[in-house]
């Protein structure tokens, strides 16, 4: 099921939250609401965790991660990797990375499988993602914008890209991926759709303005409450031609 | 959302025209000033008026300006709400209204001009003010003359402000047929619009709209008065609503009908009524609704009935749904069917469209290629499926931090636990705390128990393979031999880089530039430079040796004379006009020479025969001062009264012992 939810009165939640298949991080805040709406989903299946990065609340682009690994960038307090090691199961390796783009969140898209990069990525961050996270590296653009993380979201099921992607090169994503692609929005027409949506294999969190088409598409593109994606270009192609044209 | 008749919403109230010349008047009187005298200059007086009039023409005019742009030009609006302004308010006579309006702005300013002429020429306070009086009388009289357009004006305001938010654009339904079929209360039960609905025809008598939500989407659905079966001329204001709505908007139509014909109509009359409307249906999806089927449903009609209703419904692109709004048997039906229609109509004319074309790539699901032989598989917990859906209203939810929060509310105490969830060996371990610096060392470094040994044994080994040349290949050297090139063109770069920069400060020196002509070059100097640039300075120098012994015969001749005269001095005082007289000459003859503007004489001893003269006049010109230099006078002529009590020490609070003097 996709829930919508808001930070503090933001509707980019992917700047403030990770959500991966093994944890989900949120930033913290200063009420308990944003951390209870992950509560409620995956109390008791995943932990939820409140940390900080850097000392910063932008945890959901500072971190990349999946079921196997988590990313963090080299401003970590060594306070904060140790939280961080505490919380999170013994199966989930932690690295810290050197790297120059050090808002790892956007220049890494990955599923637990397959992992799109930043093309200027350096070579020995690309074999640390390899080998935490467990996944093949390809060094890719979505809609010819660098920042990958940015522009799509991914899980084992399915992928939402940007919405002026083409079709050929979401042929093109999709056969790297492995997993079925479908060009959408977020937020009410938001493109930056890392920044809007996070989801893994059974739940996705989605900013507040997200719109009743909006949150269809993503259901059926992550095959979230038994949808598939036929459904955008069988039933709800309709909807979808009436709402965009 | 609401576009078209929400922005009707601006337009501020429109005052009566008794109102609009106590708005005028009164501005006028508050806003200028209103001391006059009549033994001011007349062109102030006069000044003071036209002021008056022109303000006054002014506010009149901004006013009635404002109005004008406020009400929107019908023809420039959708043509569905042009038409249904124009049932509802008569096209013409909004546009008499504005006209009538615009018309009168031109006459007060036109007033203003004339009055503002005639009292260039007042004379007096008097006139002036009568033609003040005059021409705001005037503008009083026009606005008068305006009383039915302004109060036309406030109640075509006033009901557009009560109009429903009718968007001309959006997906549509439109609710039409008989009066007293079930038409409202359809709209009831699929919209929250709460229509008034009632056992007697015309219950509606506007149009009323509602929202419903299908397929993702918001659809807006448009409750129409009944309409009878007469020539359009003879409708009345009522009628001609729905015929508007049903004419001008893109939309779906649903006709209700009664087949029970406990509307009042017969069944024939309704089928009549549907082919007299017919070509407003043209290019429109239609659904025909059998309404009370809890009463009487289309199987148990009679034959001839039956006939009626089949020669309209077996039209091609009619679809005929049955519902019953007191039972609520297929209400859904009736709208799920319409709004299918409508959308499967508007998406193939959008397919048509050119816009398609850009949302198409929105409308593809990339499916991937198989290019390994690995299986890819979801991961979804086995908890994540059995885990019951959170509902806020179930008393034995889950406890969220948002409850712990919540309990101690107001209290402001709370802060989010981040230790409590640890997933450690012992769980007693969650709130140990651990320093972070020990012994000088950041504890974090050692996060492994063996690091200090991994570390020498790391160490050894570099160790040894240093020793053993691992780091010095061939390949190596080479490697450095490049790069020192490298660096040492770098620094030559930077050398020249700063030789550079020295020459170009050595040209900006922080002073002021001195002319050559000005500079002291001595005669050396200047035929040695001559020389060097090939050429023959011999007639300078002769010139110069020249000059130089005339020079030293005057020094001379100058030294001599002093000499002489100071022999030749006594007890007797130097005689200043000699001294000075020669200290000219010897002046002229030098080098730079003195101004040529300078006196030549000494003007205080004209006119003076014997030194005892001068001496004189410089002791009367000694006593002519000084009584005006006793009274700090400039001449005899200054009469300067000062201010003997200075206000800033003498106003103000100065009772005994409060103020301190300056």
């Amino acid at each position: 099921m996709a829930v919508r939810a808001q930070f503090e009165n933001s509707s980019d939640i992917g700047v403030f939250a990770k959500l991966t298949n093994s944890y989900c991080l949120t930033a913290l805040a200063s009420s308990s609401n944003f951390y209870s709406v992950f509560e409620a989903e995956l109390q008791d299946v995943i932990p939820v965790i409140h940390t900080t990065i850097a000392g910063t609340r932008i945890v959901g682009r500072l971190t990349a991660g999946n079921r196997h690994g988590l990313l963090v960038p080299s401003t970590t307090t060594d306070q904060e990797l140790q939280h961080l090691r505490n919380a999170l199961p013994e199966e989930v390796a932690i690295q810290r990375i050197e790297e120059r783009l050090s808002a790892l969140g956007n220049v890494i898209a990955c599923n637990d499988y397959v992992a799109l990069v930043h093309p200027d990525i350096d070579r020995e961050t690309e074999e640390i993602i390899a080998d935490t996270l467990k996944v093949e590296v390809f060094r890719q653009t979505v809609a010819s914008n660098v920042l990958v993380g940015s522009y799509c979201a991914l899980s084992n099921q399915g992928g939402l890209v940007h919405p002026k992607t083409s079709r050929s090169e979401q042929d093109e994503l999709s056969s790297l991926l492995q997993v079925p692609l479908v060009a959408g929005t977020v937020n009410r027409g938001s493109d930056v759709i890392g920044a809007g949506l996070v989801v893994n294999d059974w739940c996705a969190f989605t900013g507040i303005d997200t719109t009743a088409t909006e949150i269809s598409v993503i259901e059926a593109t992550f095959k979230l409450q038994g949808q598939t994606q036929s459904a955008v270009i069988n039933e709800m192609r309709d909807s979808l031609i009436d709402n965009y044209a | 959302m609401a576009t078209a008749l929400g922005g009707f919403k601006a337009i501020a109230p429109v005052p009566s025209a008794s109102d609009f010349i106590d708005i005028a008047l009164s501005s006028t009187q508050r806003k200028l000033p209103t001391v006059i005298h009549k033994n001011f200059k007349i062109s102030r007086i006069r000044n003071f008026y036209m002021r008056k009039v022109k303000f006054c023409a002014n506010t009149i005019d901004e006013r009635i300006g404002k109005i004008l742009t406020e009400f929107p030009i019908l023809e420039n609006l959708h043509p569905f709400l042009m038409h249904f302004l124009n049932i509802l308010y008569d096209k013409e006579h909004w546009k008499i209204a504005l006209g009538q309006l615009n018309k009168a702005r031109h006459l007060v300013d036109q007033v203003a001009k004339d009055y503002l002429r005639l009292l260039k020429f007042a004379d007096s306070l008097y006139r002036a003010k009568q033609l003040k009086r005059a021409a705001l009388g005037r503008m009083a009289t026009i606005l008068k003359g305006q009383k039915n357009a302004l109060e036309f004006l406030e109640q075509v305001r006033q009901h557009l402000n009560r109009l429903p938010a009718i968007d001309p654009n959006t997906r549509t339904l439109i609710i039409c047929g008989f009066p007293n079929v079930g038409k409202s209360s359809f709209m009831n039960k699929v919209t929250r619009a709460d229509v008034e609905t009632a056992p007697y025809p015309f219950t509606t008598k506007a149009l009323h709209v509602g929202h419903t939500d299908y397929k993702y989407l918001r659809w807006q659905i448009i409750d129409t008065p009944g309409i009878l079966d007469h020539d359009i001329k003879d409708m009345n204001v009522i009628e001609m609503q729905s015929i508007t709505a049903l004419a001008h908007l893109r939309a779906a139509c649903l006709y209700f009908m009664d087949l029970s014909e406990q509307c009042g109509y017969t069944i024939e009359a309704q089928c009549k009524l549907f082919q007299s409307i017919q070509p407003l249906f043209r290019d429109k999806p239609v659904v025909v609704v059998f309404n009370k089927i809890d009463i009487a449903r289309y199987e148990d009609l009679t034959p001839e009935n039956k006939a009626f209703v089949d020669e309209i419904i077996l039209q091609p692109g009619i679809q005929t749904v049955s519902s019953s709004t007191i039972t609520e048997e297929g209400v859904m039906g009736v709208r799920d069917a319409a709004c299918d229609a409508l959308l499967a109509h508007r998406v193939e004319q959008k397919m048509r469209g050119s816009r398609i074309d850009a949302v198409a790539n929105k409308l593809h699901v990339a499916v991937p290629k198989q290019r390994d032989m690995k299986d890819r598989p979801a991961f979804i917990p086995a908890k994540a499926l059995e885990k019951k859906k959170y509902d806020k209203t179930d008393p034995e939810r889950i406890r969220l931090e948002r409850d712990d929060e919540q309990d101690m509310s107001g209290l402001g105490i709370f802060t989010q636990d981040m230790k409590k969830n640890y997933i450690l060996d012992n769980d007693d371990w969650k709130y140990d705390v651990m320093p972070e610096f020990l012994d000088g060392k950041n504890v974090a470094d050692f996060f492994s128990a063996d690091i200090a040994d991994q570390l020498t044994k790391l160490e050894a080994e570099e160790e040894k393979l240093d020793g053993e040349g691992f780091y010095e290949s061939g390949d190596d050297e080479e490697h450095n031999s490049e790069e020192e090139e490298i660096a040492d063109a770098a620094k030559q770069i930077e050398l020249q880089k700063a030789q550079l920069k020295l020459k170009s400060q050595a040209k900006h020196i922080n002073r002021a530039i001195i002319p050559r002509k000005a500079k002291n070059v001595t005669l050396k100097d200047f035929t040695t430079g001559m020389r060097q640039i090939g050429l023959d300075p011999k007639h300078l120098e002769r010139r110069a040796a020249v000059l130089g012994e005339k020079e030293k015969a005057a020094y001379e001749a100058y030294v001599k004379r002093q000499e002489a005269k100071e022999a030749a001095e006594g007890g007797m005082e130097v005689d200043a006009g000699d001294v000075e007289m020669d200290e000219a000459e010897g002046s002229s003859t030098g080098a730079r020479g003195v101004s040529a503007r300078g006196p030549k004489t000494n003007r205080q001893l004209a006119g003076m025969a014997t030194e005892a003269q001068a001496t004189k006049a410089a002791l009367l010109r000694k006593f002519a001062v000084r009584e005006p230099n006793r009274m700090a006078r400039a001449s005899e002529s200054d009469r300067h009264i000062p201010i003997t009590r200075p206000k800033w020490m003498l106003s103000g609070k100065r009772k005994q012992g409060t103020n301190s003097r300056r």
